[in-house]
């Protein structure tokens, strides 16, 4: 077969939309993603049982269930058992930001954990009151160390929300499909598309090595 | 909202037989790239740059675009680039066997390099050959340390299968899905296939933090 990719040029204000819905869906949700992820971590190491064992069920059921599953639960269940009506995009948002906090809690719980006790032997031992242990000692490390997995974090969520599509929102996926049967030339614009995920996806993981290294050798001093 | 809930309208015979696809899927998926996944981690370790290269790509593109762009793509593109038509449940296991083989090759490249030095050089005193060094010293080390992580990236493969039903393979999510559309009764129909899902994918993460905790108590 032949292929021809100039068709696309035809469609490059499309495919741009649909790219522009796709960053914006992901930054929304990376950033209430990581609030609600932090929160969710500091949650899960409460020593209220109550607040432990809810913020693990949500975390446990996030991570055990296709996120798939999850959208459709969100897209149609919850104008139901809410009685509002919700956009596509807002169904969207509180979807992938509650996959976002359950992945993101795991890792600031890590991070968090990872801090030694020495470091609070020392707090005491400089007679630290517990704010400035917390805002200066605890919160700096374990953000530092937890920038690496936020980073890839952020990509899978970059790559799961090409999952919207299924649920009809035009993001890129979504609108590289319909030109791909509109036009029948699936093979051009779907490697195209896939190509865009590519070419943003790929540098973000570079840095998150790159980070990673930089990180490790700042702390082994 | 006055909303009854009716769970007696969900049938589970769909929905198991939907599950067995699923299974089936992840299974023959995890089989392709606990295997060649190996063979693709010592590909990009290769010291030549000219084979390193292409499998590194092949990885990098595997891990960097959306694994539902890469389904679409392989039941789409590869019938008509290739002339091959095979089975929709063929189509799915390489679609996920694939996607599973990069990243487990990451998983293994990290373990074979944590493969201390001395091994490999008491393999070369012992005077064994190239492939008997990686078929008797680093496999089976490096094997056992990416387990977790291996067993890690199966349970995603499982979760990651439920979008072969946007190719309209019969597997758990398309069940549910003509489930939910027949009966009118999506909460119930989604809410039980997400506990589904969670019943498989639980178990096996507790495992492996137990396996992980287990390992952090041998090395200390």
């Amino acid at each position: 077969m032949e292929l021809d990719f100039s068709i696309l040029s035809k469609f490059q204000y499309a495919l741009r939309l649909g790219l522009w819905t796709t960053l914006k869906l992901t930054v929304i949700c990376i950033v209430l993603g990581c609030a609600l992820g932090f929160a969710v971590g500091l949650a899960r190491t409460s020593r209220n049982i109550a607040v432990r064992a809810v913020s693990s069920a949500y975390v446990e059921f996030f991570r055990g269930t296709p996120v798939l599953v999850q959208l459709f639960w969100i897209f149609f269940c919850l104008p139901l058992m809410l009685g509002v009506e919700l956009s596509n995009f807002t169904s969207g948002v509180v979807a992938l930001t509650l996959y976002m906090g359950a992945i993101t809690s795991e890792t600031f719980r890590a991070s968090l954990k990872s801090i030694g006790p020495e470091q609070f032997d020392a707090c005491v031992a400089l007679g630290l009151p517990r704010n400035v242990q917390v805002i200066n000692v605890v919160l700096p490390q374990a953000v530092l160390r937890a920038i690496p997995t936020l980073l890839s974090n952020c990509v899978s969520l970059f790559k799961e929300s090409a999952l919207v599509s299924a649920v009809g929102m035009a993001d890129l996926m979504f609108v590289g499909q319909n030109i791909s049967n509109n036009t029948a030339r699936p093979v051009e614009v779907l490697t195209v598309v896939a190509l865009i995920y590519f070419v943003i996806a790929f540098p973000l993981t570079r840095a998150v090595s790159v980070i990673e290294a930089r990180i490790l050798r700042k702390l082994a001093i | 909202m006055e909303y009854t809930f009716d769970f007696n309208a969900v049938s589970l015979a769909p929905l198991l037989k939907g599950l067995w696809v699923s299974l089936e899927l992840t299974v023959a998926a995890n089989v392709i790239g606990i295997v060649f996944g190996f063979g693709l981690a010592l590909l990009i370790m290769s010291p030549f740059k000219l084979v390193r290269l292409p499998f590194m790509l092949f990885v990098e593109f595997f891990r960097c675009t959306p694994a539902i762009v890469q389904i679409v793509w392989i039941f789409y593109c590869v019938p008509m680039l290739f002339d091959v038509f095979l089975d929709p449940i063929t189509m799915g296991v390489l679609a996920l066997g694939l996607n599973l083989m990069a990243f487990n090759a990451e998983a293994y490249r990290a373990s074979i390099q944590a493969v201390p030095k001395e091994q490999i050089d008491a393999g070369i005193a012992l005077g064994l050959t190239p492939v008997q060094r990686i078929l008797h010293i680093v496999f089976p080390t490096a094997f056992r340390a990416s387990v977790p992580v291996l067993l890690t990236n199966g349970i995603v493969i499982f979760q990651q299968s439920a979008l072969v039903a946007i190719v309209a393979i019969q597997d758990l999510m398309y069940q549910g899905k003509s489930l939910a559309t027949e009966t009118y009764r999506p909460i119930e129909t989604f809410t039980v296939v997400a506990l589904i899902y969670f019943a498989v994918s639980f178990p096996v993460t507790q495992i492996v933090g137990l396996l992980e905790r287990r390992r952090q108590l041998l090395v200390s």
